[in-house]
């Protein structure tokens, strides 16, 4: 029997039943407690927290994008920095004269026209020769920015204070309202992907994934599914970016620069490829790392533990962020939502041990 | 968040014991890039601070200076910026151009004064300027100060500007392209160069365009392999650059292919015997440095930052001001607009103003000769800059 | 005409250099399908082991080199061992995540040392002025990057056409299931190309520390420029990476003389490559000399 609260197994006996989002109703209900309790969340922070938890919201939003390449479709970016740069500074040249609920999509949009465009070498390279065509944009992107006037050759273009329904933006609520922003945008582009998955676009990205010419002997394209894919990544990138250059109030072309694209890869992968939460708990996981580092090094200073000529701390930062990073995926090489499947197995089957 | 019980009761028994505690940050790349820079600037900030407290220069305050490595990435230093506002700091010490221009709305909101180790003119031009404070001349002023010497040196040279490939390096190019035209020198050309193994190509160009001089707004590395490069072509093009381009970095990467070199910059040399050079010697050997903190130019950047930041809290607090929370900033950055005084660590007194947002105006141009920068000037203020910049 | 061939040889002797750094990556994912992001780390250490015995033990700087070529293999070897063999079978993308770990770990181990972030060079071993044939300038370093390209690519190929333990490499590249099934040590092949990385490694930090000084961050950032380099030459070719190295160090060098002039602020040598590699790729989808792999359904 099907119990739609707790079920120990897979009883789904159609396609239909096959293609819910929600196997039992006590998923859809942990998923809205978990949002309910994000709802709440800023009354427990404060505003420096705030910022961390808003930056690991737009991080995830651009790893989802960068899972949608990389994870689902199977093509390893490595400017996904620059994708989020086009949304950033699309934003902030349509800034002065829209409003931001127009702007952050057209960011969006912008980058998707970008990721669609770098995604035509795929038509015939794959693998890993296709990362270049990526690093390629990554750098011309960069170099295209420093010589561009327009977008002060890489300096600031500051963002303006919005206006949300009457309600204004100040120095008091900046952190707090992005937030909102950022989370509301971040739960509805998710549900937007994980119902695309559910339709032959999506599946048809996994399918190419998997084998491409398998993919193209059963009728699909995988020349365009691999565009389609650049594009889509794309979009998602270029929305957080323009969702990033609100919060941090202006836009500098240091925040889009390849070092950055090797962290969001590094955090999608830590998260774990090709899943949903992974997207989520790998960003959140390497920020809080690395300031939980921080804090270990400030604390190894308080210690007073010092060589002359070395600075101790600093260098321990580093060290044991790539440290820990190595030593987990030594430990579990399908990342952190390999961790978050044996969890809610056990759970799944409780009292039972399988 | 990061108080951890340490430093909570550290705080407790040194406000028991000195008075009020006053916090005060410094948020920069002591990793990451640029941070052959940041380290010495670090050590800087950190020895100053000691000695500062432990001199009575305080003010019979207590001011705990914190050092954050923000590995020369914005969003750290937004972060570190935010917490330094959430704890009440009256001033902030900031480091990179982008962190700065990124954050400059932010500063202006919350009304805290910024001193940041770019001296980018972006940061003290409108809008969203009112707060932040360059310690030394702009690189905008530094690069025409160069151009001005060469124009004395050799009337109608013709020059070429190496700039590093970003905000910082291309900062000072409109303003020396009209101060060109002013001292009738001609500016061949403009190059952004970074990590070049070679430079062959670029510099047989400007050989043949009868380039005279190369003037730098680089980083050490990249002008090292130019100047070597050229030396090895055995070209006759002399070689001349702004703060961050020389120095003692530049001596030890191209040894004496750096012969020559034209360098401005408002700090001492370190085998000076000044009394500025000697203090900076002095504070290195108490807190025990080795010799290449010494040798840097970094380090006593840093302390004069740090001195800015301590002197006009000192005066805030002497003027029977807060100096902690929103009244301590508006209090400090009170402090700071009237700040004149000579902490002895330039060429120059720093002077602020509430139109002069520029602490030590005084360069001084300086030739690698043996091994050691030498100054070949007295100190002196760039005569061009502000009717270049300004239009006055 | 001079101008020309004076950019033409400078492209071949820079990208000798590239070619040299690119070896260690070719022979890494050669051997085990994975990207090294930790190859300029790798590069970087290379160079302070040379700086740090030359200058702080007062040793002759060849001897001070072939030490450091010998820790950095032993290096390779150890990261192998620890890191990497818990992780055969796994997933390719989570090794690749392991060398951006251990990027990071190398540097915050760099940064424990003394040397840290500052700048420094070698004692200098080579005269400054370089050779000049027919008003073409060539420096001695350079020079030296040319004579160790030509070194390890000879060796290379002696060792995988002849030696058992390189067809035994060549082997696990081309099937690793079925050499394992042959009795080849796929354990050993693994720890030798990364020792092997090491070496080469080691040899192009020397080279690049010898020609713009010892910066962590300028070190670090050959690692990185390398990638063109591979795709170009083709990612498991060895003489591939070699004419692929040289390729790049001619555009970016054409493109420095003739694009720059052209385009105000410059700085195209660090983009054009790509176009030009991009165009290329488009008829040569693996590469120069890669390996077209046969898909099957």
């Amino acid at each position: 029997m099907r119990n739609p609260w707790m079920q120990t197994g897979n009883y789904r006996t159609s396609y239909r039943q096959d293609t819910t989002i929600f196997a039992t109703y006590s998923e859809q209900l942990s998923l809205i407690v978990l949002l309910l309790s994000l709802l709440f969340l800023p009354m427990f922070l404060s505003r420096p927290q705030m910022f961390v938890v808003d930056l690991i919201l737009v991080y995830a939003l651009a790893v989802v994008g960068l899972n949608i390449t990389t994870g689902y479709a199977g093509l390893i970016s490595i400017g996904h920095a620059a994708f989020v740069g086009v949304g950033a500074y699309t934003a902030a040249l349509l800034a002065p004269a829209l409003p931001f609920w127009l702007t952050v999509p057209l960011g969006g949009l912008a980058a998707a026209i970008a990721g669609g465009i770098v995604g035509i070498p795929s038509l015939r390279i794959k693998h890993l020769y296709l990362a270049i065509a990526t690093l390629a944009f990554q750098l011309i992107f960069e170099w295209g920015v420093g010589h561009s006037t327009l977008l002060q050759q890489g300096g600031a273009i500051a963002m303006p204070r919005v206006v949300f329904a009457g309600y204004k933006v100040g120095y008091k609520n900046h952190y707090y309202f992005w937030y909102y922003v950022t989370l509301v945008v971040l739960i509805v582009l998710a549900f937007a992907f994980r119902n695309l998955l559910r339709t032959k676009y999506g599946r048809a990205l996994v399918a190419v994934r998997d084998n491409d010419r398998a993919a193209d002997a059963m009728g699909m394209h995988p020349g365009l599914t691999k565009i389609f894919a650049f594009a889509l990544g794309a979009f998602y990138a270029g929305v957080a970016g323009g969702l990033y250059a609100y919060l941090s109030r202006a836009v500098v072309i240091e925040d889009y620069m390849l070092n950055v694209s090797i962290e969001l890869l590094a955090m999608s992968i830590v998260g774990g490829l090709g899943s949903m939460v992974g997207s989520f708990l790998g960003p959140a996981f390497l920020v809080l790392l690395d300031l939980n580092m921080e804090d270990f090094a400030n604390w190894l200073k308080a210690l007073g533990m010092s060589l002359p000529g070395v600075d101790i701390a600093s260098a321990m930062r580093p060290l044991t962020f790539g440290l820990v990073i190595v030593l987990f995926l030594v430990f579990e090489p399908r990342g952190l939502a390999n961790w978050w499947r044996l969890v809610r197995n056990y759970f799944k089957n409780w009292p039972f041990k399988y | 968040m990061r108080k951890t019980l340490v430093t909570v009761m550290a705080a407790l028994a040194a406000s028991l014991a000195f008075g009020q505690t006053v916090h005060l940050m410094w948020s920069g790349a002591i990793t990451g890039p640029t941070s052959d820079a940041g380290k010495y600037y670090a050590q800087g900030v950190e020895d100053y601070c000691k000695y500062a407290n432990e001199e009575g220069l305080t003010g019979g305050l207590k001011i705990v200076c914190e050092v954050r490595d923000d590995q020369y990435n914005n969003a750290n230093t937004q972060r570190n910026f935010e917490e330094a506002i959430e704890r009440g700091d009256p001033v902030f010490l900031g480091y990179s151009t982008g962190g700065t221009l990124q954050l400059k709305p932010l500063i202006e909101e919350v009304g805290m004064s910024y001193i940041p180790a770019s001296y980018h003119i972006g940061n003290i031009d409108p809008p969203n300027n009112n707060y932040v404070f360059l310690p030394i001349v702009s690189y905008s002023e530094q690069v025409i100060a160069v151009l001005e010497y060469i124009a004395k040196e050799k009337p109608g040279a013709k020059v070429a500007l190496a700039v590093h490939p970003s905000p910082f390096g291309r900062a000072p190019v409109e303003d020396a392209k009209k101060a060109a035209k002013e001292l009738g020198i001609e500016i061949v050309e403009v190059q952004e160069m970074s990590k070049g193994l070679d430079y062959t190509a670029t510099l047989k160009r400007f050989a043949n365009e009868g380039v005279e001089y190369i003037v730098y707004q680089n980083v050490a590395g990249p002008v090292a392999t130019m100047v070597k490069d050229a030396k090895r072509l055995g070209l006759n093009i002399k070689h001349a650059g702004a703060h961050y381009a020389g120095g003692p970095d530049l001596l030890r990467l191209a040894g004496d292919a750096a012969e020559g070199f034209i360098w401005v910059t408002s700090y001492f040399m370190p085998g000076e015997n000044t009394k500025g050079a000697t203090f900076v010697r002095e504070l290195g050997t108490r807190y025990k440095r080795p010799s290449d903190t010494l040798e840097s130019v970094h380090y006593p950047s840093g302390m004069l930052a740090a001195a800015i930041a301590i002197e006009a809290i000192r005066r805030a607090h002497e003027a029977g001001k807060p100096v902690t929370g929103d009244a301590g900033r508006e209090a400090v950055h009170q402090a700071l607009l009237g700040l004149t005084f000579d902490p002895g660590l330039a060429v120059g007194p720093v002077t602020y103003s509430k139109s002069d947002h520029v602490g030590v105006d005084m360069l001084r141009a300086l030739r690698a000769e043996g091994g050691k920068f030498v100054p070949i000037t007295e100190p002196f203020q760039s005569k061009l800059f502000r009717k270049v910049h300004y239009g006055k | 005409m001079s101008y020309f061939v004076q950019l033409l040889v400078s492209g071949l002797v820079v990208g000798s250099i590239y070619a040299l750094a690119a070896l260690g990556f070719v022979l890494i994912y050669k051997a085990s399908r994975v990207i090294n992001f930790a190859q300029g780390e790798f590069i970087a250490v290379g160079a302070f082991v040379v700086y740090a015995l030359s200058v702080y033990l007062g040793m002759n700087i060849w001897l001070a080199l072939v030490i450091s070529l010998l820790l950095t293999a032993v290096l390779g070897f150890f990261v192998e061992r620890v890191f990497l063999r818990p992780l055969v079978g796994q997933p390719i993308i989570s090794v690749i995540m392991v060398t951006i770990g251990l990027a990071s770990l190398l540097e915050g181990a760099i940064h424990l040392t003394p040397f840290g972030g500052g700048n420094f060079s070698f004692p200098s071993f080579l005269p400054q002025k370089g050779i000049e044939f027919a008003g073409i300038s060539v420096s001695y370093p350079q020079v030296l990057a040319v004579f160790f390209t030509l070194i390890f690519l000879a060796v290379f190929a002696w060792f995988f056409q002849r030696s058992t333990l390189g067809i035994a490499m060549r082997a696990v590249a081309d099937d690793q299931m079925a050499a394992m099934s042959l009795g080849v040590s796929v354990e050993k092949v693994f720890a030798l190309a990364w020792a092997a990385a090491g070496i080469t490694a080691a040899a192009a930090g020397f080279i690049v520390g010898t020609v713009s000084g010892i910066n962590l961050g300028g070190l670090v950032s050959i690692g990185l420029r390398v990638f063109p380099v591979v795709i170009l030459g083709g990612l498991d070719s060895i003489p591939g990476a070699v004419i692929g190295g040289i390729a790049i160090g001619i555009l970016e060098n054409l493109a420095t003389g003739y694009l720059d002039p052209l385009v105000p602020g410059g700085g195209t040598g660090g983009v054009f490559p790509f176009v030009v590699l991009l165009l290329v790729l488009w008829f040569k989808p693996y590469g120069l000399f890669g390996t077209e792999e046969i898909e099957r359904v």
